[in-house]
């Protein structure tokens, strides 16, 4: 695990401050401050203070979460497996712990797939029996078991799988980060970018989102063909209102080499927002999340 | 048998996903539905009120409209819940934020502690889109009184759908009134999109995702009326008709003038009002069909309109050709 550069600038002090300040005494963060903790801003801010004695405690918290088939649930009371689970793995890779935890949830996370990709649909697709808008052939991840494949789960799963290919290879792997990326790049939009899920519905083209868009690059690390993507980013973060999102498309930026203007501003009161817009400072921890190409990983021919 | 089974629900809900013509939403129907008519003989007040545009005077109409219901809200925690699933400059596909503005005046005049509570379907960044929709500009202290639903803590109920625990937010669950503040809209998988379908935004993001998968999987039809069954006896329905959307809704419709505003406790009998006025027939649309005599009332002959008759006000919606068989005579 990365420890703390020596001068991180104002903008990034001022996140982590916040988010020490705001940790719960569980460990873990709600969305909120004062709020019960969750997953999704715990491993953020986890992320964002790797090497901070409260990321130590963030990880303490988000390990009694794991169930026992190598899933995560999403807070200490709702018992249902998460797609958080990939930035849990990330995590532990992060922490250097590649130990049992990681490999059932690595191996939680090759076996889980959208639930559109099962054997009866793909047969009705290839009759033609009915009309669909992307390949459901191309396996993707869920938001939870049981539900259809979406871009945000699908690239932390490959975040997560990517990283893991350097020390937990195995032909089942490689091959759904192969088809997790084909499958991103099947439901791109025509205008380059990314929806949240589909590139149509009935027919009619759906716009891309600055989020989503930002994080489908990120999962597509190393790839040389998306110039275009790169092009709507640029013009994104200077038109949405969303802090979320600009946070995003400063990480893909960055994880993928390109130019972008820092971001500037007083902390959110979100907590996510606040944890991602740490990282995506110059001397941010966004490099925990860097995987190297597809090819890198043995999934891109 | 049972991997076969959940196949067979995942066409319906892949077919959701990719637009599939024939796929309407599932005919599921809660296993009690059929078997029990608890409202078999009652009638519901409904008022419909007009309103040309948004600069008239929304909470004057509301007011109106709430007085004729017969709505007591003095004491109570209230919980409007504003329909901003997605934003389009384009379109309107949202709860306009002068609708939503004269609800907050209204119910606070009347007596009640109100927040505003939304859990968007599509997008992460919430706050983000109510910058977009102009509720955080014009909305005073907008931040101070809403609740993103998505990212709530939440609180498990038993026995939603075929689910057994389901969780939902802890402000949805603590209110003492619901009021589903919808738009009237047709929407591609349900024929229409109005205070029962607004219940979607109820379901947390934090755990079920974005677009609200699971509510797919379990039937959009009867994930309308489970959210009904469990929320409507608490709930108030104000749909905003005034500009409305017609056409491929909910998101990529195109804006209508209706010029009204709607409402009611029973959120069946101003749905099935809604659909008049849209020229719609309520009784072809699923949901209220299920819901009928069961979780309200749908028949006209049994619903007492208070002010504006319908004939009055009704202006046929565009309907996409897989739903013209809705079209009322």
């Amino acid at each position: 695990m990365p420890g703390l550069s020596p001068d991180r600038g104002v903008y990034l002090e001022a996140r982590l401050g916040a988010l020490r300040r705001n940790q719960n005494s569980d460990g873990g963060w709600g969305y909120f401050p004062g709020k019960a903790s969750w997953l999704e801003p715990t491993a953020y801010a986890a992320l964002a203070l790797a090497g901070d004695p409260a990321a130590d405690r963030a990880w303490t918290l988000l390990s009694s979460w794991q169930l026992p088939d190598g899933s995560w649930k999403p807070s200490a009371d709702v018992n249902i497996s998460n797609w958080g689970t990939s930035l849990c793995a990330t995590i532990a890779m992060a922490r250097g712990e590649w130990g049992p935890p990681l490999k059932s949830s690595v191996n939680w996370l090759v076996g889980s797939t959208g639930i559109e990709s099962g054997w009866l649909n793909v047969l009705v697709a290839r009759l033609g029996l009915v009309k669909q808008e992307r390949d459901i052939s191309l396996k993707s991840w869920p938001w939870k078991p049981g539900n259809s494949g979406w871009v945000e789960p699908t690239v932390h799963a490959l975040v997560a799988l990517k990283l893991a290919a350097a020390r937990l290879s195995s032909p089942e792997l490689h091959e759904r980060v192969r088809m997790g990326e084909a499958q991103l790049l099947d439901v791109r939009s025509r205008d380059g970018g990314w929806n949240y899920g589909s590139p149509a519905a009935l027919g009619v083209d759906l716009p891309s989102f600055p989020e989503t868009t930002a994080l489908a690059l990120v999962a597509l690390q190393g790839r040389s063909d998306l110039g275009k993507a790169f092009d709507l980013a640029q013009r994104q973060i200077g038109e949405t209102p969303s802090p979320l999102a600009r946070a995003w498309l400063t990480i893909a930026m960055r994880l993928h080499g390109v130019k972008t203007a820092d971001l500037t501003g007083d902390p959110p009161l979100d907590t996510m927002i606040t944890a991602l817009e740490a990282l995506a400072a110059p001397q941010g921890n966004y490099k925990l999340m860097q995987t190297g190409t597809g090819a890198q990983a043995g999934a891109v021919a | 048998m049972t991997n076969n089974r959940r196949e067979i629900l995942a066409i319906a809900g892949a077919a959701s996903l990719a637009g599939f013509a024939g796929f309407r939403g599932g005919s599921q129907m809660h296993p009690d539905a059929k078997s029990k008519l608890p409202l078999a003989g009652q009638t519901s007040p409904v008022a419909v009120v007009k309103a040309a545009s948004y600069s008239e005077d929304l909470a004057g109409a509301m007011m109106r409209g709430i007085l004729e219901c017969g709505l007591d809200v003095a004491g109570k925690r209230v919980l409007l819940k504003p329909n901003f699933v997605e934003f389009d400059p384009n379109t309107c596909i949202n709860t306009d934020v002068a609708v939503v503005a004269a609800a907050l005046d209204v119910f606070r005049s009347l007596g009640a502690t109100v927040k505003i509570g939304e859990g968007p379907g599509h997008r992460r960044d919430t706050f983000a889109m109510a910058e977009l929709t102009r509720y955080r500009s014009e909305i005073a202290q907008f931040d101070d009184v809403f609740v993103d639903l998505n990212r709530e803590d939440v609180s498990p109920v038993q026995g939603f759908a075929d689910r057994g625990t389901f969780y939902f937010p802890n402000s949805v669950l603590a209110a003492d009134l619901i009021v589903s503040l919808a738009k009237m809209k047709t929407h591609h998988w349900a024929g229409a999109t109005l205070s029962m379908k607004n219940y979607f935004g109820l379901v947390p993001g934090s755990i079920y995702g974005w677009p609200k998968n699971e509510l797919h999987y379990i039937g959009i039809n009867k994930s309308i009326l489970e959210l009904t069954r469990i929320f409507g006896p608490k709930s108030f329905a104000l749909v905003d008709g005034i500009v409305g959307m017609e056409g491929n809704g909910p998101i990529q419709g195109t804006p209508k003038k209706a010029g009204v505003l709607v409402m009611g406790s029973d959120l069946a009998a101003v749905d099935a009002t809604c659909c008049r006025i849209m020229g719609i027939d309520p009784a072809r649309v699923e949901y209220l069909q299920g819901a009928a005599d069961r979780l309200g009332v749908i028949e006209e002959s049994r619903i007492e309109q208070r002010g504006e008759a319908i004939a009055g006000v009704r202006t046929n919606f565009q309907l996409i050709k897989e739903y013209s068989q809705l079209r009322l005579a």
